[in-house]
């Protein structure tokens, strides 16, 4: 350092006293302002990126939109490859698969049995639930395989009277394996 | 500064030394207050039956008719309690504490008594009435439903006439000061008291419905705004910038070390109050607000770590010298805590406000661990320390024990970071598990009631570490009481020169105003802001005509900089001056930002929905879900974020919440956002879960809201209601109060008649008769205020779309700045216009 940096960075003691309280006057810490700096132009080119440059930066709405298009992409993908294998009877078949039915039973009681209940009796120690009964021979939206496919997948017609659409949180294999396990009550 | 003795007199004065102890001992009763709500909270998070059902499961071993009976107490939900904990810690807490400290060391910086000992009275007791009315109202359930905002607007007037008189007892001293220029700590006070004036008035501008009930004038967005404008800003200045000049005084006292940088002190002040103001966005970072406003947030976050920073080495680098003190005093134990505590919170703030992290963490825990480093680390401990420093000062004799304090200080500090790091792991865990998709990417895999269980028992932990800062609070009380009791209370007597002639406070306000620093700071900002809202092009040239000023600015500078200093110098022997300076750099950053949205038509803000209204009935419900406090744990907000569409829906445009006084965007999801929950489930569901949310789902920490199912409707307030929707501008058709209660009515009876066809279970008071026959039901249940909170939750996210026109390029969009969000639509309402030409 040179004289003169030297002098500069002499420790000053202002002469002011505030009830028995002094000041120094030292420089500010360089790595400080340099924060604060760098802050500061960090925000000049980010603003002028963003609203101010003729490069366009995709914005929320648009990046948003494509992320759900490919994901509602790949969802139609994948229900039509299992569609094509679905049918009433592969349903069926599937309700007597042991493996089917457990990995049913587990989706089952994470999310069905709050209404529909454990024994799908759609009671719960006697009380009942919002849910109907799926261990009976009544069923509101048709009693075959893909009919009960289609219920769990897009709702009760009116879902204010009935049940959710479960499409945006359960895959058509899940849904597969749900009807597999409901079957599983009504093997004749 | 020496000047001429000839003048002076000398004269022996007495502080009032009566104040700074009350409101010490004000501090101390209602911080323990406080904390013991919050812990009663915190253990509600994981145990709902700390709502009362406890009391049935304490007493279930006796005999019968001393058995109490209760699925949960409508006074201790986690809904009207959380306010409660929050507004006694701040207000009541922080308040007490921020009073006692500035009370004690403003007399003393300005070498005289405090002007007024009526106004310090008024203002003691006033606070304390207020207080008390805020634990009668807030558990009752009456509330505003705005965070920090709370209390009924009976009691924001009383806060607003006594802060006046706090402001005026504290100018006014200031006016008859003996001391030439302002300390340090009175720029942060004064910045305290001028910016929460603003702040406070602002967000609580309201048009009262009854004695206790009242709809804030803003809506939507614009609420949302303006609250967090407020929120980010009572963290501010009601807990940051007074504990700051607490700090100024308190600590250099306490050490015995001058302050290290006067003109850190200098840059940092002025940095801080300007930056903070602007950081209010980032609360509401990927929801619907508009996209200039979050990054503006995002960006003055950013900037405001280093000025936060300088507060902190201005506090650690004056201990230099004494840091042997360390080891053997507990009050700079305290304080050296209390700074980190604080240089760690305030880099935390600007890291959580950048937008991914924000994506992540926003509605999860870790923003509460982060709150809790403040104002357990930061505010608490400084109140402590202060505190300590304090007692033997007030009643003249030594602290009792020190080795008790010491303990307080090692309780409290595991406390805290037992707390802070859970919550770390919680709101991480949390926001990991709910963005978790399965294999193909396409679908979440977690419940949300599964992320809420995953927690647990980090929550248990926070809870724990909660306790034990309040176990460490109570040796304080223990070791202040009997330092009290051991003493008498001293005022201090100092003999000071009263000087008639003291040059202070004679600067002209052309003096003030028209020079270099304040004309060049003017520019500069002026053409900063023209750079943020002018058109791509002559934004550019007002960029580097800002720039050209900065350029220009640091050459005069260093020209001049004697000048600058003295210049400096001068106003800060002018407390007006000096104030006005203050009140025009806080201001401006709530005008750029607040003044383009609500000055705008409102039809122009709501992209393509428009909200459809809640008829009264809805309305009813909606007055309650906000009584209840629901906003404590469910959002109402579907951010543009991929898992948050996924799990609730699409995401929440403006027009969806326009109409919501106030809005209930929410800040935390202890529950699932429930922005679309209408239409999803039956009414009988929503019935079942409220009556008991662990009959629906068995891991849910949802209390039972067992009242709702007792209490009756009032239909009668409903006219009164509507009226003032219409004045605060919500387009309700003329109704007559007839119609208004007979559709609410109507449609109660509706619900009513679904409940009642899905057979749920009647629960009848002590008094009602059971209904006999499903009429008797229905008529029973549509009396009951859950069907009108059935209603309005059906309706949740019900809208109407906007007809999609081409933005004509000549009218400004409402919002700007540069690009507007690009699905925002104006409603063709040009014929008006054409038919005035």
């Amino acid at each position: 350092m040179s004289q003169s940096d030297d002098s500069k960075n002499k420790i000053v003691i202002r002469e002011h006293v505030f009830d028995g309280i002094e000041e120094y006057d030292q420089n500010l810490p360089n790595w400080w302002l340099f924060t604060f700096y760098i802050m500061i132009v960090y925000f000049i080119f980010a603003w002028v990126a963003y609203y101010q440059s003729p490069f366009h930066i995709q914005n929320d709405h648009e990046h948003l939109d494509s992320q759900l298009a490919a994901i509602e992409e790949k969802k139609n993908k994948e229900l039509e490859s299992m569609m094509a294998t679905l049918n009433d009877d592969s349903l069926r078949e599937m309700s007597l698969d042991a493996a089917h039915v457990a990995a049913g039973k587990a989706i089952f009681d994470t999310k069905c049995v709050a209404c529909h209940g454990a024994d799908l009796s759609a009671t719960m120690s006697g009380l009942k639930l919002p849910g109907v009964p799926l261990n009976d021979a009544e069923w509101l939206y048709g009693g075959e395989p893909l009919n009960i496919m289609g219920t769990i997948t897009n709702g009760s017609p009116d879902v204010t009277k009935g049940m959710i659409a479960w499409k945006s949180q359960l895959g058509p294999a899940e849904i597969a394996q749900v009807v597999a396990y409901i079957l599983s009550y009504h093997k004749t | 500064m020496s000047s001429d003795t000839t003048t002076k007199n000398k004269i022996t004065i007495e502080f009032d030394d009566q104040t700074p102890r009350w409101f010490m001992i004000a501090s101390i009763t209602w911080g323990v207050v406080a904390m013991l709500v919050g812990v009663i909270c915190a253990f509600q998070l994981n145990f709902w039956q700390v709502n009362g059902h406890i009391f049935e499961m304490m007493t279930s071993w006796l005999p019968e008719r001393f058995q109490f009976k209760s699925d949960g107490i409508e006074y201790l939900t986690f809904g009207r309690l959380r306010p409660l904990h929050t507004n006694a810690a701040i207000f009541a807490f922080v308040g007490n504490m921020m009073f006692c400290g500035i009370y004690y060391s403003t007399q003393r910086l300005c070498n005289a008594r405090t002007f007024s000992d009526v106004l310090s009275k008024v203002h003691f007791w006033g606070w304390q009435l207020i207080i008390v009315g805020a634990a009668l109202t807030l558990p009752a359930g009456l509330t505003r439903g705005k965070e920090y905002a709370e209390l009924i607007w009976p009691l924001n007037i009383a806060v607003t006439v006594i802060w006046v008189i706090f402001a005026l007892n504290f100018f006014l001293t200031l006016k008859v000061r003996r001391e030439k220029s302002l300390y340090v700590a009175l720029w942060f006070y004064i910045a305290t008291i001028v910016t929460v004036a603003m702040l406070y008035i602002v967000n609580h501008l309201q048009i009262p419905t009854s004695l206790v009930h009242a709809y804030p004038v803003f809506g939507g967005v614009q609420d949302a705004l303006v609250q967090w404008w407020y929120g980010h800003n009572a963290v501010a200045f009601f807990l940051t910038t007074p504990i700051l000049g607490i700090m100024y005084y308190y600590l250099p006292k306490a050490a015995n070390r001058p302050v290290y940088s006067y003109r850190l002190s200098i840059v940092h002040f002025w940095s801080l109050v300007f930056i903070y103001i602007w950081a209010g966005p980032h609360h509401l970072l990927h929801t619907a607000l508009p996209k200039w406003l979050q990054l503006l947030g995002v960006f003055f976050s950013l900037m405001l770590w280093a000025p936060s920073w300088g507060g902190m080495i201005n506090g650690l680098l004056t201990l230099r010298g004494a840091w042997d003190k360390l080891r053997t005093d507990p009050v700079i134990k305290f304080f050296v805590a209390a700074i980190t505590f604080y240089g760690m919170s305030t880099f935390e703030g600007p890291l959580l406000s950048i937008r991914s992290v924000s994506a992540l963490a926003h509605y999860t825990d870790w923003i509460v661990g982060h709150v809790h480093s403040g104002t357990l680390g930061w505010n608490g401990f400084m109140a402590a320390g202060m505190f300590y420093w304090l007692a033997p000062r007030l009643w003249g004799k030594p602290l009792y024990s020190k080795t008790l304090a010491n303990f307080h200080f090692w309780i409290g500090l595991v406390g805290i970071l037992l707390y802070v790091a859970s919550l770390w792991f919680a709101g991480v865990i949390q926001g990991l598990m709910l963005n978790e998709t399965d294999a193909t990417g396409t679908r979440l895999v977690n419940e949300f009631v599964q992320t809420v269980d995953k927690i647990q028992w980090l929550m248990l932990f926070r809870a724990i570490g909660g306790t034990l800062y309040l176990t460490g609070f109570l040796l304080l009380v223990v070791n202040i009481y009997k330092t009290a009791k051991s003493g008498s209370p001293v005022n201090e007597t100092r003999e000071v020169f009263d000087d008639p002639d003291m040059k202070k406070d004679q600067m002209t306000w052309g003096a003030a105003f028209r020079n270099d620093p304040v004309t060049y700071t003017f520019w500069g900002i002026f053409f900063a802001i023209l750079w943020i809202f002018l058109p791509p092009g002559a934004s550019h040239m007002a960029l580097v005509v800002t720039l050209v000023f900065a350029y220009l600015a640091v050459k005069r500078f260093r020209a001049n900089t004697a000048t600058w200093s003295k210049w400096y110098d001068d106003v800060s022997e002018n407390y007006l001056p000096f104030t006005v300076l203050v009140i025009i750099a806080v201001a401006l950053g709530g005008v750029i930002q607040i003044m383009p949205t609500i000055t705008v038509n409102r039809a122009a803000n709501v992209e393509d929905r428009l909200q459809t209204l809640y008829t009264p009935l809805e309305l009813a419900g909606r007055d309650l879900y906000v009584s209840e406090g629901c906003y404590n744990c469910h959002s109402q907000m579907i951010r543009m974020l991929v898992p948050d569409v996924l799990r609730y829906g699409e995401y929440s445009r403006l027009g969806e919440s326009i109409y919501d006084h106030p809005f209930q965007w929410g800040s935390k999801r202890t529950g699932p956002d429930l922005a679309r929950e209408g239409g999803v489930r039956g009414n009988d569901w929503h019935y079942l879960h409220m009556l008991n949310p662990r009959a629906i789902n068995a891991q849910s920490r949802m209390p039972n809201y067992p009242w709702l199912f007792q209490k009756e409707i009032d239909f009668k307030v409903l006219p009164g209601k509507i009226a003032v929707q219409q004045r605060i501008g919500v387009p309700y058709p003329i109704m007559t109060p007839d119609e208004i209660e007979q559709g609410a009515r109507e449609q109660a009876l509706a619900i009513a008649k679904t409940l009642v066809d899905a057979q749920v279970n009647i629960p009848v008071g002590k008094d009602e008769k059971e209904p006999a026959t499903e009429t008797e039901a229905r008529d029973h249940l549509a009396s009951k205020q859950i069907v009108s909170l059935i209603a309005y939750l059906q309706k949740l996210g019900s809208s109407e779309p906007v007809e999609e026109v081409e933005a004509a390029p000549t009218k400004p969009q409402g919002i700007m700045p540069g690009i507007p969000d690009e699905l925002r639509v104006v409603k063709p309402e040009v014929a008006p216009e054409t038919e005035e030409n």
